[in-house]
């Protein structure tokens, strides 16, 4: 399983909404989807850089009311000055997400990566609890709790066949397919790159890394703006996917589901938030059912607790070695190395 | 649109101050809990605020619901807390203690998720009042007035902080937790027991924030999530104080009440629980040691 | 292999599909979205049990056109996210020709966008805030009052109060920064003064910075629009802090029984101004009706202090059921036509819908009276004004 995205899974995955007719689970995929693109840019920072970054919801958020805002437009007074902007076109609202992310991430990198470890992690929480109290408080711009609303969705022009606009589901499913395949292309060009394994060099020993010359902080926050704007980029698209946005998108909860995504997936790994992305993102769909929400996330508490135990190091890179050892005939160990699970918490 | 009297002002203030020694007293307890957990255990704990919850669902459960005591309710929750902390500390923590920072971090969050979501499915997500038997006239002291409840809950509060001083100072576990802050091998290169030491501490913060909890239930309401604004609190006393540093806490838990006051009451109500949040991030970006600490390496 | 279990799975949902259709035979569904999880559950779950006081008394009258009428009741645990998913989900896998919901108003919001896609009528029950029905939806029907509707009907009695001045103490939402706006408009063309206008969040407990701002001000009088956990806060922190001026809530989720259980005797002198009176049913505009819904209430064993709110449940399924029987069938284009029709009495006055909000994509909006109480010595009276 070198590659997540073998033949047959693509296939599978265009044909979807064609053979797929109930429009709820292809909601739920949508949704997912574009969970996944989030948790992925959040297992760069997390994963390949060892940065736990607990704000990741907010880059997320801001892509999505930087999109929304450009699209919709608007009004307000800031430092005495009347600041007034026409409403663009919504796909242009991708980009200008994407953007203001990215240096929100560049402000973040350069700003806590002073601190590191515990600290760091207390930071990004901070900072994506004052983005949601700003949301909330700052209605002349954001609505606040009323939500800016009626936010119009993509529309894409096509040069000789004229313009499309995706109002209908199957047509956002295949946007964000796509819009994922690229997001997965770039995370895992970028990894396999120098730039790449500079910043799991970091990761297994920061001082180690840096005494041979690896500028730390450049590569921390070239993780940081990178990842920053996939998240920008994921919360556009749900945006512009739910037409509707408030202060609430903020919650910690947000960051949570994502971090439980990419941990139990497999951290560090490229189909890692994949997996966890698709296991979290349908267990409420199934369990809603016969449990109730707080019993749901009592199952997701436990299993994060019980995967950081048994499976420290996620799901994926565990099935990776049972394929190993499945198709490996057995043989004396002799001089090699052992290739028992590791304890927790050891890292790669 | 006319504004207070001169007198007015100085009233507010005043009131606006002795809401602040009162909040003080219980965020110091927070924080104390906190900074012993974080600097004798390196343990990032997001559990910390679900064990302020835990104290007041204590409170509830024995004074509301069950119709006994107040008071037995709030030794019940100082009791129960520091078990509940030494179980969590058995089970979860001791297993990880060879695992990295981020690892327990996560763990911590599972814990966190899976006790919010059991107060949620036990008690229901709808906010719970606590009765309490004391008057409800409140003292008035020329132009300021304070609950008789919030004048015990600040006496309790202080009553608790000099008794965790004197656990640290004067006693020989505290002694053991010192040293263990300072060098865990060495302390136990010593003799110093740790295992036991850790549990102890953790029981002891527990003990603490669940105390915050029953202290602070009764004056407001009893939610599944009120732990959360706690713990990121208490992370912001810790770093204000410093790692370790009990008096850095304890004057870190007033400092945070007095800033959340007067920001809520002369800049934007809106944005009081931000303050906490702005603490964090101003500390850390230019005196990541805290006010009061040692020098310490951070991170 | 993929394609067998593609067939495999049209030919299940084909069956599934002729199974539900049949069922649908015998049943009208009406979607109906609560807050039944969550820190809203209690009202929620309030307004779901009248709803289904209402059905049931339809129900044994023989129903909508012929058939029963069924409720398909979900959670949107008190989440604007979770209410937009079970609103797709009743449209698309329950195929409801109407709904009714969803209590909050960031819920009713979240859901409005998806209205308008399926294009299925909806009834708004408890949410006020303005912006559901001037934002130009054509399929949302409100009997709930913003606050512009509630600060109309108050500038009628205003006047004998006799307010000088007053402080507003709202909850930063929609709900509670609408009130101080509209009630706020409304004093100024009564000669009333606006003081400060301080806001708390939504999930804040310590108002006491507020109110110590508020003590100090020279209104006489203080207006708060907030849910009844805040409202219970905050007369407990007011008394506390001695303080002395007239207040005075709005909003119609003060759950005035509730306040009087958990606040003591920090309740006592506080005005309110609600869309129901169950502890005298001889005010209401239709006495019989509340009395026989009150007597059904308290039958089910439900408590006494959920009838403020279990009320809007009520009066909504039965303008769902009347809509229905004029539209002639159930069919979500036909029942919204059908709802501009009817007019019906409901538990607080008439139920008739007037256009609101942008030419040529209107909401419905009713526009039902008030009532003045005040709780004394613990007790709930109309004071007479």
């Amino acid at each position: 399983m070198t590659r997540a995205f073998s033949p047959i899974w693509l296939v599978v995955l265009f044909t979807v909404p064609l053979w797929l007719q109930d429009q709820y689970t292809l909601h739920v995929l949508i949704t997912t989807g574009i969970f996944i693109i989030a948790a992925m840019s959040l297992n760069l920072l997390l994963g390949y850089t060892g940065q736990l970054s607990l704000g990741h919801v907010a880059f997320f958020g801001i892509g999505a009311y930087a999109s929304a805002l450009t699209t919709l437009g608007f009004d307000v007074e800031l430092f005495g000055f009347r600041v007034v902007h026409q409403p663009w076109p919504a796909i242009i609202g991708l980009f200008v997400g994407m953007v203001v992310a990215g240096l929100s991430g560049y402000l973040i990198g350069r700003l806590s990566f002073k601190v590191r470890g515990a600290y760091f992690v207390i930071v990004t929480i901070s900072f994506a609890e004052v983005t949601r109290l700003i949301a909330l408080n700052w209605v002349e711009l954001t609505q606040g709790p009323l939500a800016l609303t009626n936010i119009p969705p993509y529309t894409l022009g096509f040069p000789g066949l004229g313009d499309y606009t995706l109002w209908n589901k199957a047509a956002y499913y295949y946007f964000v397919l796509a819009l994922g395949l690229i997001a997965y292309v770039v995370i895992s060009r970028l990894v396999g790159s120098r730039i790449g394994r500079a910043m799991i060099a970091l990761k297994e020993n920061e001082t180690l890394a840096s005494s041979v010359g690896i500028d730390v902080t450049h590569y921390l926050v070239l993780a940081a703006v990178v990842s920053a704007a996939m998240a920008g980029g994921a919360g556009s698209l749900y945006a512009h996917y739910l037409k509707i946005i408030d202060p609430d998108i903020f919650l910690f909860i947000y960051t949570v589901t994502m971090v439980i995504m990419v941990i139990t997936g497999g951290k560090g790994t490229l189909a890692g938030p994949i997996v966890g992305g698709v296991i979290f993102g349908f267990l409420p769909v199934v369990l809603r059912p016969v449990a109730a929400p707080a019993v749901q996330w009592i199952l997701y508490g436990a299993l994060m607790i019980v995967i950081v135990f048994m499976l420290p190091r996620g799901i994926v890179p565990a099935l990776q070695r049972a394929m190993v050892n499945w198709t490996t005939p057995a043989r004396k160990p002799a001089l090699a190395p052992s290739i028992d699970a590791a304890k927790p918490g050891e890292g790669q | 649109m006319a504004g207070p009297t001169p007198e007015g002002h100085v009233d507010q203030f005043l009131q606006h101050l002795l809401n602040a020694v009162m909040l003080g007293g219980t965020y110091a307890l927070l924080g104390i809990g906190l900074t012993l957990i974080f600097g004798i255990m390196r343990v990032v704990n997001f559990a910390h605020g679900e064990l302020y919850a835990f104290g007041a669902y204590t409170v509830y459960l024995v004074a509301a619901a069950l119709g006994l005591n107040f008071f037995l309710g709030l030794a019940a929750a100082v009791i129960a807390g520091a078990l509940l902390g030494a179980l969590i500390e058995v089970v979860l923590l001791r297993p990880m203690r060879s695992a990295d920072i981020d690892t327990v971090m996560l763990v911590m969050i599972g814990a966190w998720i899976v006790m919010q979501n059991t107060e949620l499915f036990v008690w229901g997500g709808v906010a719970k009042a606590i009765v309490t038997p004391f008057p409800d006239a409140p003292l008035v002291i020329g132009p300021v007035s304070i609950s008789w409840l919030r004048v015990f809950v600040v006496a309790a509060a202080l009553l608790l902080i000099v008794a965790s001083d004197l656990l640290i100072h004067r006693t020989k576990l505290g002694k053991a937790m010192r040293a263990t802050f300072q060098d865990a091998e060495t302390a136990a290169l010593m003799g110093v027991n740790i295992k036991g030491i850790f549990t102890a501490t953790f029981a002891i913060g527990s003990a603490l924030a669940a105390a915050a909890g029953a202290l602070l239930g009764p004056v407001f309401l009893v939610t599944p999530t009120m732990g959360d604004l706690a713990s990121l609190k208490a992370f912001a006393i810790v770093i204000l104080g410093g790692l370790g540093n009990i008096t850095g806490a304890t004057i870190g838990g007033f400092i945070l009440a007095f800033v959340e006051e007067i920001g809520a009451g002369y800049i934007s109500s809106g944005y009081r629980d931000a303050m906490g949040f702005l603490i964090i991030i101003l500390v850390l970006l230019f005196k990541p040691t805290g006010l009061f600490a040692r020098a310490e390496r951070v991170g | 292999m993929k394609q067998f279990a593609g067939t495999a799975t049209l030919a299940a949902m084909a069956l599934a599909a002729g199974i539900a259709t049949a069922a649908a035979q015998d049943s009208i569904k009406v979607g109906v979205i609560q807050p039944l999880t969550g820190a809203f559950a209690a009202s929620g779950n309030y307004v779901a049990n009248g709803a289904k006081i209402a059905a049931d008394e339809i129900n044994a009258k023989g129903g909508v056109l012929g058939k029963k009428l069924e409720l398909v009741i979900e959670d949107n645990k008190s989440n604007p996210t979770e209410a937009a998913a079970v609103a797709e989900k009743l449209i698309v896998r329950d195929k409801v020709p109407v709904i009714m919901g969803a209590w909050g108003s960031g819920f009713t919001l979240a859901i409005m966008p998806k209205l308008m896609e399926y294009k299925v009528p909806m009834l708004v029950e408890t949410s006020s805030a303005g912006k559901i029905t001037t934002s130009g939806n054509p399929y949302i029907f409100r009997i709930s009052p913003p606050s512009a509707v509630e600060a109309v009907a108050f500038a009628k009695i205003v006047d004998k109060l006799k307010i000088g001045k007053a402080d507003f103490l709202v909850v930063n939402n929609d709900w509670g920064r609408g009130a101080a706006e509209d009630f706020g408009k409304m004093f100024k063309q009564h000669n009333i003064q606006v003081g400060l206008v301080e806001t708390m969040d939504p999930p804040a407990q310590d108002m006491s910075a507020q109110l110590a701002k508020i003590k100090a001000s020279d209104a006489d009088t203080l207006i708060i629009t907030t849910a009844v956990e805040q409202l219970t806060l905050i007369f407990k922190q007011a008394a506390a802090l001695g303080l002395k001026k007239r207040i005075i809530t709005t909003g119609g989720s003060q759950n005035p029984d509730q306040l009087i259980e958990q606040a003591g005797a920090a309740a006592n002198d506080t005005t309110h101004i609600t869309f129901f009176t169950p502890w005298n049913p001889n005010v209401s505009a239709d006495p019989a009706m509340a009395k026989a819904f009150i007597a059904e209430w308290n039958k089910r064993g439900y408590p006494f202090a959920g009838l403020t709110e279990s009320f809007r449940g009520y009066d909504g399924i039965r303008t769902i059921a009347a809509a229905i029987t004029k539209a002639g069938k159930a069919d979500p284009e036909a029942i919204r036509a059908a709802f501009w029709q009817i007019e019906l009495n409901g538990m607080n006055g008439k139920i008739k819908f007037e256009k609101a909000g942008p030419a040529g994509q209107e909401s419905g909006q009713s526009n039902p009276g008030i009532y003045l109480i005040k709780i004394e010595n613990g007790k709930v009276v109309l004071p007479s004004v």
